[in-house]
């Protein structure tokens, strides 16, 4: 098993109505499934599965992207800085 | 430069921290608050950050400038908290030997911070609370306003 921790920003963190939490993820895990996890737990979260973009440790990645302990999650939604 | 910052943006600031003699001028966009929004009355923005990344992606958006146009200095910073109607929300500056240069690598710095920065924009209208989802609003009205 593997753990990360997955941080919820601005939309998505009023839909999951936390900050962070920590996820307990098979050995070889791709932020695909992290996502898939979150749904079971937070369904709420599917509708914003085609706008998300994932980041693993402060940098964008490809949902295929393979996980290691310890990897710090976040699922971010369409931004609107500026 | 990067910074997300939770106090008032300081423009004179940033133009003294971007500034060289080898600059022929300096280019600045001062992003701010207005009072509508879709047709609808704003009373204040609210503005949260993912800070360290959007500091790093920050960093990357002044390293796509740097290694696309002659450049001297680049300044991204963007406010976060409540602001209210005219506060300065964002600058994006960069300093260059010419105007050409400086003006193009402004431009693309404020549509870059929009595309990729984690930032995100929370409207506070009469009515309720609406998150901005990118270019799109998502109703989520609430009763407590």
């Amino acid at each position: 098993m593997i753990s990360v921790n997955v941080k919820f920003f601005g939309p998505l963190r009023d839909a999951v109505k936390q900050d962070e939490l920590t996820l307990d993820l098979p050995d070889v895990s791709t932020g695909e499934e992290a996502f898939g996890r979150l749904v079971a737990l937070s369904p709420d979260l599917k509708k914003w599965r085609p706008s998300v973009r994932l980041a693993v440790n402060l940098e964008y990645v490809q949902f295929s992207h393979s996980l290691k302990s310890g990897d710090e999650l976040s699922f971010i939604p369409p931004v609107s800085g500026g | 430069m990067v910074s997300v910052t939770a106090t008032p943006i300081d423009v004179e600031e940033i133009i003294r921290t971007i500034s060289s003699p080898r600059a022929g001028g300096i280019d600045i966009f001062i992003g701010t608050v207005r009072n509508h929004s879709q047709g609808k009355r704003v009373r204040q923005l609210e503005y949260s950050a993912y800070v360290p990344m959007a500091e790093n992606v920050m960093k990357e958006i002044e390293e796509e400038i740097k290694a696309k146009w002659i450049v001297d200095a680049v300044a991204i910073v963007h406010r976060v908290g409540v602001l209210q109607v005219g506060d300065v929300a964002v600058v994006t500056a960069v300093s260059a030997p010419h105007r050409k240069e400086a003006f193009e690598a402004c431009r693309h710095a404020i549509e870059r911070v929009k595309e990729v920065v984690p930032i995100w924009k929370k409207e506070h209208f009469e009515e309720g609370l609406a998150w901005v989802v990118g270019q799109h609003e998502v109703d989520i009205k609430s009763p407590e306003l």
